[in-house]
């Protein structure tokens, strides 16, 4: 009977040391830390904005999560790296400026929908993306070089940001 | 214990309740007073570990007992009433071992959940007083809740005896007992649901719409989900219960109850966790259709290994479970003619464990994310989830081919069309795995849309149609069925129960892991979007330091739940030598 029990402790301490070193050893091990603002210089260069921006769809923008880099089958989104023609088209089409219907995409993504897709993305000035104004406009110009002519600066580009997100007010947007 | 009477247990059981609660409430406004104020923004810090750690371990060995204690009376009373409409006396005693179980565990769960309730609102004020301040009704409801579900278990419990000749109240009376308790979940899951897909508030936290803040997104789904959790881990710990005894029985009657316990459990346990996938998919439509991003960043994001983990750990069950219905095939008359199967199920289960752990491929740098894309580029068509549905319904489908071989493998069909009704089985099996698999291979062509709201139902369908109609065909191929020979209950090698230890040690480990990643979904927010954490622990840690601390409190769980276990056993010696005088 004692040796039962002793077999018995055995499998409970030994399955959970095993599970431990999985969890240690055979998982990547990274941690995921809240983002920090990203400070961006009033006067930025072009090549510098979309460098940032760069950096934040693939970091703490979690762009990334539903956009695949290339265009691949069952996408989620559109993929990153034909977004920025998408996006001239788009405007084209709409007869809007492109950097407005860039700018919308990322403040008020329901309002335009890109066909195949669904209505999932949430506004990236709000929480919980909550990123500034300098940091929309550093992945708005990220997101036009990807095949498309940037039309976006800091701080420039600002008043159309502000456009955008006072639309989203007046219409009572999500 | 068992031996006190009705007044007197209940008594005894609301007073103990009472002084514990007591003493939390006291604990909290003397060591309010003792420590010193809280940082300006709202945190005190608990020695060495932290306050998170500290938290983590506390609400998850709570959350624990908790699921023990509110699972395990669903099919106690469901026994019980079996065994009243059936008379059998065995059904009514395994009813009554199950209910000692969680009355003596109530206690332990209230000495847990008191310690919560002292060290949340002394380590995180600001965040419990926001939390009152949104549903603190509902806290009050659910103190007054858990009094009845105190009064009514313990009068379920002290009045087994007396009231034999009453048993249809009895048994309403076990009803009640789960109507407070699935109450109880009710109010907790309002908690989390509002803390992880908050409603009913402004953007800055103001309090619009109370009832909105409770009936959340992930409300009802986490509700569901944890009751039916609840009882495949209620189920499971008395299966570790069962194979406990077996292993320190003396006598062959002895071992022969308990191998029959521990069989029951473990089909309730297995059989509970079929839905799991169902319930835990309404659970994932909702967080998705609260927040894309959180869906995806709790499924294929940050926490993507740790499905794979999941996987690892739920392939292990199945593998823990079929090892044990296998070896049960030993002590069925006839068993021996199924044993040529078995190679093939190992087969569909390997092959099914495999796929389900390849990892979709996950890029952990910038550099990576730019060089492998979103899918690995050789093992990514095995790591989506058209593949690994499709994986995991095969093999739920050989573990229940291996449960159906075992209940039917000591008896001989007598109806004239036998060998007919053999053939349909065979063709249902066929049909229904190449079905899930086309289903599976068709998923690839689709959008994900389609793959996640359309295809992936219709092959959980099939696979239930599939189980249904293979359970409805054997019970009726098998009405009158000539019996080769009884089961020789107990005549089990002592192998067989470290199977079913193995499977609850997973379940629990799985279980502290998947709590991990639920309230992991709100990274750095107490109430995600509304109430940012500002402390030093506002991370997400590695997936090997969260790996330690389910570790710690798995083990620590064992220890308690082997005191109570043992307490059952002295308990029980008492009241022997009492009867024995």
């Amino acid at each position: 009977m004692k040796k039962g029990i002793l077999k018995l402790a055995i499998i409970i301490v030994g399955l959970n040391l095993l599970f431990m070193y999985i969890g240690l050893e055979f998982l990547p091990q990274s941690e995921s830390r809240p983002p920090k603002v990203i400070k961006i210089e009033e006067g930025i260069s072009q090549d510098d904005l979309i460098h940032v921006g760069e950096e934040i769809v693939f970091g703490k923008g979690q762009c990334m999560v539903c956009h695949p880099a290339k265009p691949e089958a069952g996408m989620r989104a559109p993929a990153m790296s034909t977004i920025g023609a998408e996006t001239e088209k788009e405007a084209k089409e709409r007869g809007i400026k492109p950097e407005e219907q860039v700018l919308e995409a990322l403040v008020n993504p329901s309002k335009y929908i890109v066909k195949g897709f669904e209505d999932i993305m949430s506004p990236v000035h709000t929480a919980p993306t909550s990123l500034t104004d300098g940091e929309i406009i550093a992945v708005a110009a990220y997101l036009q070089s990807q095949g498309g002519k940037v039309t976006l600066s800091y701080p420039g580009s600002v008043p159309i940001l502000k456009d955008q997100i006072s639309k989203i007010s007046k219409a009572g947007g999500k | 214990m068992a031996e006190a009477g009705v007044s007197k247990g209940i008594l005894k059981g609301v007073i103990k309740f009472t002084a514990i609660l007591g003493a939390g409430f006291i604990l909290l406004a003397v060591f309010k007073k003792m420590l010193p104020l809280p940082t300006e923004d709202g945190y005190r810090f608990f020695p060495l570990i932290g306050s998170r750690d500290w938290i983590w371990i506390v609400a998850q060995l709570h959350l624990n007992f908790a699921a023990f204690v509110l699972g395990v009376p669903i099919f106690a009373v469901t026994m019980e009433y079996l065994g009243w409409r059936k008379k059998e006396e065995r059904l009514d005693r395994i009813a009554y071992d199950f209910t000692k179980l969680f009355t003596l565990a109530y206690t332990v769960t209230a000495v847990l959940g008191s310690i919560f309730l002292v060290s949340l609102p002394l380590l995180y004020p600001k965040f419990i007083d926001y939390m009152m301040k949104i549903l603190g009704p509902t806290w009050w409801l659910y103190l007054i809740v858990m009094y009845g579900e105190v009064f009514v278990c313990y009068y379920y419990f002290y009045s087994w005896k007396k009231m034999k000749d009453q048993k249809g109240l009895h048994v309403l009376l076990g009803v009640l007992l789960n109507v407070l308790g699935a109450t109880l979940l009710l109010i907790t899951s309002a908690w989390v649901g509002f803390m992880t897909t908050p409603a009913g508030v402004s953007p800055d936290g103001e309090l619009l719409s109370r009832w909105a803040a409770i009936h959340t997104h992930m409300w009802i789904p986490l509700f569901l989900h944890r009751f039916v959790a609840n009882i495949v881990f209620g189920a499971g710990i008395a299966a570790a219960y069962a194979a406990f005894r077996f292993i320190t029985a003396k006598t062959p009657e002895e071992k022969a109850y308990y191998d029959w316990m521990g069989y029951t459990s473990a089909i309730i346990s297995i059989g509970a966790s079929l839905l799991l996938p169902g319930v835990g998919y309404l659970l994932g439509v909702e967080i998705y259709s609260f927040n894309e991003q959180m869906g995806i960043q709790l499924m294929g994001g940050f926490f993507a290994w740790l499905w794979v983990m999941q996987a690892i750990m739920i392939g292990a069950i199945l593998f823990f479970i079929n090892y044990y219905l296998w070896i049960s095939l030993q002590k069925m008359p006839g068993g021996e003619r199924y044993f040529k199967y078995v190679k093939f199920l190992f087969i569909v289960l390997l092959l099914g464990y495999a796929v389900w752990i390849t990892p979709h491929d996950v890029a952990l740098s910038l550099e990576e994310a730019r060089r492998t894309g979103t899918y690995h580029p050789a093992l990514g068509k095995l790591g989506v989830m058209a593949a690994k549905n499709t994986a995991v319904i095969l093999s739920y489908l050989a573990t229940f081919l291996s449960f159906a071989i075992f209940r039917m493998s000591n008896k001989e069909p007598t109806v004239s069309w036998a060998k007919t009704g053999h053939r349909a089985r065979a063709i249902i099996i066929v049909v229904s795995a190449a079905g899930v698999l086309a289903l599976g291979i068709y998923s690839y062509l689709v959008s994900a849309a389609v793959r996640v709201k359309v295809l992936s139902p219709i092959q959980f369908g099939l696979f239930f149609v599939g189980l249904a109609a293979l359970y409805i065909l054997d019970n009726y191929m098998y009405k009158g069925a000539k019996t080769i020979g009884e089961p020789r209950w107990g005549r089990m090698p002592e192998r067989s129960q470290y199977a079913l230890i193995a499977i609850t040690v997973t379940f629990t480990w799985l279980m502290g892991m998947l709590g991990y990643m639920r309230a992991g979904a709100r990274q750095y927010w107490h109430v995600y979007g509304i109430m940012k954490n500002t402390s030093p622990d506002a991370f997400l840690p590695t997936h090997g330091y969260a790996s330690v601390v389910v570790t710690i409190v798995t083990l620590l769980f064992f220890v308690l739940i082997s005191l109570v276990f043992w307490s059952i056993m002295k308990l029980e010696q008492v009241v022997e030598k009492r009867r024995g005088h």
